[in-house]
């Protein structure tokens, strides 16, 4: 009988007659190209400058393509929003081009609608099910199309536009979870501006940011971490101090010299207590010119009542208050996480009133709002199409959902990453809503929550094999566009959705095939861009059209006394005796809102703090789960009045207090192998609560319960974020 | 325990012959998807080498022409042999043609087409004797280490080990 070790031995040979084999010394068979792809040398790389897509900062890229296939994914040097830097998000757009579940063909359902069962049929057969649709809604009631998409800008955007003005439905909804109304509406009110600004980091002495996770996630985080690196260290004789105030210390928090740990919702109250020690102690010119807001109310904004409210203290709110105004330039900024809650706005507007205090709007160093219409002024009417549209679209949809559910549309087109079945709260009952449409349609590589709802899924090629333009919402002065091209040849068999768009409009004939007059989304841009007077071959070479001559920047504040923002308190869901935290959830640095999580490389990326990987984690502060009687790597069940999940606990070492704090992004049901069975979805924790003056979702809106569970397996880490400590199940 | 080390023994022996069984195999004369002749393009049409394997002017690799590049001239010629019609059959089912190698040089080496071909304008039957003349080309030349070198020290140009053993 062979024993144990002898069975080893055998596994270990034959292992090694495997290898030996492989090593065949040179391929046998020689497989050339059918078509070759344009100037590619054997063994020589060609590089295609393009744009990401793997969220809605739009980097510009450079792709290596070898042998007709893209291999790596850079930055490129020549764009002003990254400057040549890529995120670990941008280098794995790689696995979503050779990705497995890549739809490859349209999909027909072939089961009960809602099933997720398809046959793939011929595109032939598809976009006759597409105009039979399309067809009978405009022969009975245009106005019952609705197309619900991600946000769209470009020419992507205005194809679809036009599409739905001509097919004569006004039902155009565009769903973005991190949308930035609030900061819309505060910057309205604090600088008279309705747009999002520039936040000149590099150029800044000391930066304020209030949840603002700006080196991970948000905006633009490239943009902010190559701004952040020269405001730290390319100036000779200046090393800009940086202050994070915030419930939790995320990786951009960890980046500070100094963290100051408040309650979540609580932003506000310490941006004021500062504004009121600048103001009494006339810190700045600015300040001193504000009698108006000190009798106005600031006085009672004591840096003492700051430091109840936020749960910090006020000796530090002073400090912080006197360093920033004694080293300008300085610059406040806010993130999600003090937007997303029930008093967003006004969070954020007491963050923009220290800027106005500071005296640095329109100044180096400071914020500054680019004229980014200027670009486009020969579009007309329809330049505002092209830009990147900020807002979260959150009452339309809800909006959009009613009629859903009451049968007023008879056709739903749908597109985009944002994935509403995902990212929705579960009370809205989303699926169930969209299931009340007669005929689904998406576009889509991969099927996800949403798209598997359909009736018919339309592939659509990946951001590495498609035409476009693009214009990035942070990074310049409102004067680059970004050219993107395919990079490989599409290897699956799609059709973009402006292409199909443009397809169907023909057919329709009458004002549609008069709104889109092109044969192609590629002629589209190229006429457009034709126009635009530029050389349109140099430009794609380079990735865009970059002038570096910025047009002169929109008007600042209006002149006088600024206001003083209106307090408000955050609102949470939930008996405080029944659940006794309060949720912070943030989106995950690797897997964004979610799209990210059916990309291996991202699930094997280690959250920076936690350091976990392939799954979600709910994280407390020692004394919190003490009082809790749970320990780190413990199973809880998290519960809040709107849903509950399992998740191992992470001893976050610099929480506040009576905080739990959950990444978004995991959790999914439908979005392949690589997503399925990371632990629950967060949305469904979540209330379908607003930010009450825009309407926007308040995502920081709802307390929980933790309660220990039994679970099984562990969460896997790397290291112990303090080095100390060991964990079993270290990678 | 002397069964069980004759069967560790045998184990990876037999399996290591059955993986290595192919490649010895593939010494005998190649089976070619299709018959082409080197014969009847480079000798009775004259084609220049560098029409077909275009890669030779610019990359390490000389590379096998694609289905596009037969078609270029075999969508009207010759269109009725029962070769160029499997040929068109690969074309109209986007298929690629799976050639098997002919020339085989060790891989521990480093042999840059460009470099003989586009600057030190050696011809490529030095290499390839008698390919011009093939119905099914074979090849004729080993490419031994002092064949290259005789070559090489004849012509003045380099021949430091890492030259060729990169």
């Amino acid at each position: 009988m062979l024993n144990r070790r002898g069975f080893l031995k055998i596994g270990g040979a034959t292992a090694f007659a495997a290898l030996f084999g492989g090593c065949e010394r040179l391929p046998k068979k020689l497989v050339p190209f059918v078509i070759p792809p344009e100037n590619q040398a054997l063994g020589e790389s060609l590089w295609y400058a393009s744009v990401c897509r793997q969220c809605e900062a739009g980097c510009g890229i450079v792709v290596r393509n070898s042998e007709g296939r893209a291999k790596k994914i850079e930055g490129n040097p020549l764009h002003p929003v990254n400057r040549g830097k890529l995120c670990a998000r941008g280098q794995a757009g790689l696995q979503a081009l050779y990705h497995p579940e890549r739809l490859g063909k349209p999909l027909r359902l072939d089961g009960p609608r809602g099933s997720g069962k398809f046959r793939e049929i011929g595109w032939e057969e598809a976009l006759r099910l597409l105009m039979t649709g399309l067809d009978g809604v405009r022969a009975e009631a245009p106005a019952s199309l609705l197309m619900l998409t991600e946000p769209m800008r470009g020419h992507r955007n205005l194809v679809s536009a036009r599409f739905m003005k001509a097919f004569g439905s006004p039902h155009r909804v565009a769903w973005d979870p991190f949308g930035q109304d609030a900061h819309l509406s505060a910057n309205e009110a604090a600088y008279g501006v309705r747009d999002l600004p520039e936040h000149d980091l590099a150029g800044t002495r000391y930066l304020l940011s209030f949840s603002g996770d700006f080196l991970e996630t948000g905006l633009s985080p490239v943009h902010f971490g190559h701004a952040y690196g020269r405001m730290r260290a390319a100036r000779p004789t200046v090393r800009g101090k940086f202050v994070h105030f915030g419930p939790r210390l995320s990786m951009t928090a960890a980046s500070a010299d100094a963290f100051l740990p408040v309650a979540p919702g609580t932003e506000g109250f310490a941006a004021l207590g500062i504004a009121h020690v600048m103001v009494k102690e006339k810190l700045t010119p600015e300040a001193a010119g504000a009698a108006g807001l000190w009798n106005a109310g600031l006085k009672e904004f004591t840096p003492e009542a700051a430091g109840k409210k936020t749960g910090g203290s006020a000796a530090d709110i002073e400090a912080v208050a006197r360093e920033f105004a004694s080293n300008q330039p300085g610059l406040a900024m806010a993130g999600d996480a003090a937007a997303s809650c029930t008093n967003g706005v006004f969070n954020l507007s007491a963050v923009g009133l220290l800027n106005l205090l500071a005296g640095n709007v329109g100044k180096p160093g400071g914020i500054s709002f680019p004229n980014r219409l200027a670009a486009f002024a020969s579009f007309g009417a329809e330049a505002g199409l092209l830009l990147p549209p900020a807002e979260s679209g959150y009452p339309a949809v809800r909006e959009a959902v009613e009629t859903m559910r009451k049968g007023g549309f008879r056709m739903a087109l749908l597109s985009g990453a944002t994935n509403p079945a995902f990212t929705l709260p579960p009370s809205l009952k989303f699926a169930e809503a969209l299931l009340k449409v007669p005929t689904i349609v998406s576009f889509a590589s991969f099927l996800d929550e949403t798209t598997s709802l359909s009736d018919l899924v339309l592939p659509v090629p990946t951001f590495l094999e498609e035409w476009g333009d693009d214009i990035a919402p942070a990074g310049h002065g409102g004067d680059a566009i970004t050219l993107g091209q395919p990079v490989v040849t599409p290897f699956r068999d799609t059709r973009s959705m402006p292409d199909v768009l443009i397809a169907a409009a023909k057919e329709l004939g009458g004002p549609a095939a008069a709104a889109l007059p092109w044969g192609s989304f590629r002629e589209c841009l190229d006429k457009a861009y034709a126009g635009m007077g530029i050389d349109l071959e140099e430009a794609r070479r380079n990735g865009g059209i970059f002038s570096g001559k910025p047009g002169a920047p929109r008007k600042g504040p209006k002149a006088g006394s600024p206001p003083l923002p209106k307090a408000a308190e955050a609102a949470f869901a939930g008996d405080p005796s029944r659940y006794p935290l309060v949720l912070h959830v943030y989106p995950s640095i690797a897997l964004s809102d979610g799209r990210g999580a059916n990309l291996p490389w991202l699930q094997e990326l280690p959250d920076p703090v936690a350091t976990a990987v392939w799954r979600n984690w709910v994280e407390v502060g020692p004394k919190t789960a003490a009082a809790l009687g749970i320990s780190d790597g413990d199973g809880v069940t998290v519960s809040s009045p709107f849903g509950s999940l399992q998740a191992f606990v992470f001893l976050h070492p610099a929480i506040a207090e009576g905080v739990a704090a959950m990444p978004l992004g995991q959790g999914h049901s439908r979005y392949g192998k690589y997503a399925a069975d990371r632990g629950g979805n967060p949305y469904a924790l979540l209330p379908a609560s607003v930010e009450s003056a825009t309407k926007a979702p308040a995502r920081q809106s709802t307390r929980v319960s933790l309660v220990k569970t039994k679970m099984k397996g562990a969460l896997v880490r790397t290291v112990h974020p303090e080095g100390q400590g060991l964990y079993e199940n270290i990678l | 325990m002397k069964r069980d080390a004759a069967i560790v023994l045998l184990v990876p022996t037999v399996l290591a012959l059955a993986l290595l069984f192919p490649a010895l195999s593939a010494a005998a004369p190649p089976g070619q998807p299709i018959r082409y002749s080197h014969k009847v393009h480079v000798t009775d049409y004259k084609l220049d080498c560098r029409f077909c394997h275009a890669n030779a002017t610019k990359s390490a690799s000389a590379g096998i022409p694609p289905v596009s590049k037969c078609m270029m001239c075999h969508r009207v010629i010759a269109t009725d042999r029962p070769e160029i019609r499997k040929l068109a059959q690969y074309w109209k089912d986007r298929k690629p043609i799976a050639w098997v190698r002919v020339t085989e040089l060790q891989e521990y080496t480093y042999f840059p087409h460009f470099r003989m071909v586009t600057y030190g304008k050696v011809p490529c039957l030095t290499c390839h004797p008698g390919i011009d003349k093939d119905d099914i080309a074979v090849q004729r030349q080993e490419f031994s280490m002092g064949w290259c070198l005789t070559c090489h020290r004849g012509r003045g140009v380099s021949i430091d080990c890492w030259t060729c053993h990169i």
